[in-house]
């Protein structure tokens, strides 16, 4: 048992759990890839990781699976970014909606009482 | 229907609204006024409303930026030619606002901006907060080229140009300043004219002392990002 046969499986676990929440609609494609992505380097770099010590050897890097955890963490810096760029998007998008929805409503408010006065009016006469 | 509207945000304000509301239309008589109540859970709306302005009423609170952004998108579907910015806690005397908007009206300037600083008003504030408004002040002239003094002042009136590229794009906090980087970057022009300004009436501002830190960072960043925006961003008018 070494480090590249846990991380081996963790992939295999997160790729599984990932897929799964793709399939029962809990998490939409578009923000999966990224998880997919990580899941499958670390699977194929944990597997073949002889591949790791030439890179290993050029970075300077003492012990090899330590690259492993820093194109990890490169990944999760990636999602990290591409959540806020969604988060943002989402705010102003929910700002909008809030918008539209107030003038909706105070067009609406009008509306009402218009009709309201002739619908007196028509009782009137 | 008046070429000019006021836009109020509020957010529970039931006890004062319309006082700013009669104070406002007994001085310029020939404007309509929105209040747009911010998430209020009081009586904001229908106090505003029985005062004789209209009143847009967001469900949740958007913050100052988010508030005052439906302001300008009402104006701006409804065709205002003329929007106006006043603080509701006092500190804006509303008898100026007939001269502000005759300044805009003579097409001085896209943005006609209140200012305490352009003449010795009887204005007065702490160092710390004057040295803040002077890197403020320094920073813009950097970006616009030309000197505005009172670069934090929400007393404004702005012109049709304008508030179609508010309607587009507003900053959600801390507004002010960033503002008037965009309007330049739009090739939109800034008129400055003095008016009196009074302490603060009622509640705090809301820039405190832990906020301060806060509020240069956040909006020295803005400046410098408009200055980095150059070549425009998608989804922004042309104007």
């Amino acid at each position: 048992m070494n480090v590249f046969v846990i991380v081996a499986i963790f992939a295999i676990v997160f790729l599984v759990a990932v897929i799964d929440l793709m399939r029962r609609r809990v998490l939409m494609e578009q923000y999966s890839l990224f998880w997919l992505g990580m899941g499958l380097v670390l699977l194929i770099l944990s597997i073949f990781h002889q591949w790791l010590n030439p890179l290993a050897d050029v970075l300077k890097i003492a012990y090899p699976p330590s690259l492993l955890f820093l194109i990890g963490f490169l990944f999760l810096f990636g999602i990290m970014l591409h959540l806020t760029v969604v988060l943002s998007r989402l705010t102003m998008r929910s700002i909008r909606l809030v918008q539209e929805l107030g003038m909706v409503k105070a067009e609406l408010k009008i509306l009402q009482t218009e009709h309201e006065l002739t619908e007196g009016d028509r009782h009137v006469n | 229907m008046n070429d000019a509207l006021v836009i109020i945000p509020a957010l529970n304000e039931e006890r004062s609204v319309a006082d700013v509301i009669r104070s406002i239309f007994s001085s310029a008589p020939n404007v309509d006024i929105v209040v747009i109540s911010d998430g209020s859970t009081d009586n904001t709306a229908n106090v505003a409303r029985n005062a004789g302005a209209q009143v847009i009423e967001l469900p949740v609170n958007l913050g100052i930026g988010g508030a005052m952004q439906t302001g300008y998108r009402y104006a701006f579907d409804k065709r205002y030619h003329f929007a106006v910015q006043i603080d509701a806690d006092g500190q804006h005397d509303p008898a100026d606002l007939p001269r502000l908007l005759d300044e805009a009206r003579q097409h001085h300037g896209d943005m006609v901006l209140g200012s305490r600083y352009v003449q010795k008003t009887a204005y007065r504030s702490s160092r710390s907060r004057r040295a803040g408004m002077i890197l403020l002040a320094t920073l813009v002239r950097m970006a616009v080229g030309y000197p505005i003094h009172d670069t934090t002042s929400g007393y404004r009136v702005v012109n049709d140009r304008v508030i179609r590229l508010f309607s587009e794009y507003y900053p959600i906090d801390y507004p002010e300043v960033e503002v008037l980087v965009l309007l330049h970057r739009h090739k939109l022009t800034i008129h400055e004219i003095p008016v009196e300004m009074k302490e603060r009436q009622a509640g705090v501002s809301s820039i405190t002392m832990f906020k301060s830190g806060y509020y240069m960072l956040k909006v020295s960043l803005a400046i410098l990002l408009e200055i980095l925006r150059k070549s425009g961003v998608k989804g922004e008018a042309r104007s």
